[in-house]
């Protein structure tokens, strides 16, 4: 066996696991449910916080639209009224110019 | 508020198939074409209701129109006045009068101006000895205004308005004098 065949033989034999290599195992994986775990936590607190915001924004938006609405309907109910009582002032002086005349 | 959102897409998709007791001629709308100034004005009861919403208690003007309109089934006003005259059709305007007879309505005010060629024209209705609408027909050579009032309407809370939510005053001018001759 020359010292190749040696080296092989070193390199591929069986070897004891260190005696910490399995708490290593453990707690590399235990880290990485951690770091998921956060992640997740993380990625769950920003969509909550997205929904929230885009909640709180499409009811401004409602609340925008309706009052914009309800000014618009304000201003038509404003004008009908102007109109109403602009003719019937008009005919209330006429009908007073009448009497007055005769 | 989606119902309130659904409510008001429907007031205003629906407002110009309001159920307005009152027959407005088709005609009248293609008046608008010829009009030099245009008022075009539906209200129903619920897009009255919905405007009422926006009326301040607290506000003193808005209240008075707050109060007003509460009885309120419709408003409805169509006014154009035109560059020339003859724009509209005699017939138009008694199709409307047509509609306004006893014993529901009665014409409390009726003027005509010889010289301005003017008609007013005010009929109320009755119903269960309350008032139920009001109509103001105005028509002149370059001029027509229809008003339609529908529901319980107090014409004293419509004059104590003017000066107020933006309507002006009209004071009577005691020097006016135009030959104006009443009908009635």
């Amino acid at each position: 066996m020359d010292d190749f065949e040696q080296l092989l033989k070193n390199a591929l034999g069986r070897k004891e696991q260190p005696p910490a290599f399995e708490a290593k195992v453990f707690a590399a994986v235990a880290g990485f449910k951690t770091r998921r775990r956060i992640f997740w936590r993380w990625a769950s607190e920003i969509v909550a916080v997205m929904l929230l915001a885009g909640g709180f924004w499409m009811r401004y938006e409602r609340e925008t639209q309706d009052r914009a609405a309800g000014e618009a309907a304000k201003a038509r109910l404003q004008l009908a009224l102007k109109v109403t009582v602009t003719e019937l002032s008009k005919i209330q002086k006429t009908v007073r110019t009448s009497t007055e005349e005769e | 508020m989606i119902a309130l959102r659904i409510a008001c897409i429907t007031c205003f998709a629906l407002a110009p198939l309001g159920a307005q007791e009152l027959k407005l001629p088709a005609s009248l709308d293609a008046l608008a074409a010829k009009a030099n100034e245009v008022v075009d004005v539906t209200m129903d009861a619920n897009l009255l209701q919905f405007a009422s919403r926006f009326l301040s208690d607290k506000d003193a003007d808005d209240a008075q129109v707050k109060k007003l309109i509460g009885g309120l089934k419709g408003i409805y006003v169509k006014s154009f006045e035109f560059d020339k005259t003859g724009a509209y059709q005699e017939s138009d305007v008694e199709s409307v009068r047509a509609q306004l007879r006893a014993p529901a309505w009665s014409r409390i005010v009726g003027v005509r101006s010889r010289k301005a060629g003017e008609n007013s024209e005010v009929y109320l209705k009755t119903e269960n000895s309350k008032i139920g609408g009001l109509v103001v027909l105005v028509t002149g050579p370059k001029e027509l205004t229809i008003v339609n009032i529908e529901g319980a309407i107090d014409p004293d809370q419509l004059k104590e308005l003017g000066g107020h939510f933006g309507i002006p005053k009209i004071e009577p001018d005691p020097k006016r004098k135009n030959g104006e001759k009443k009908d009635e």
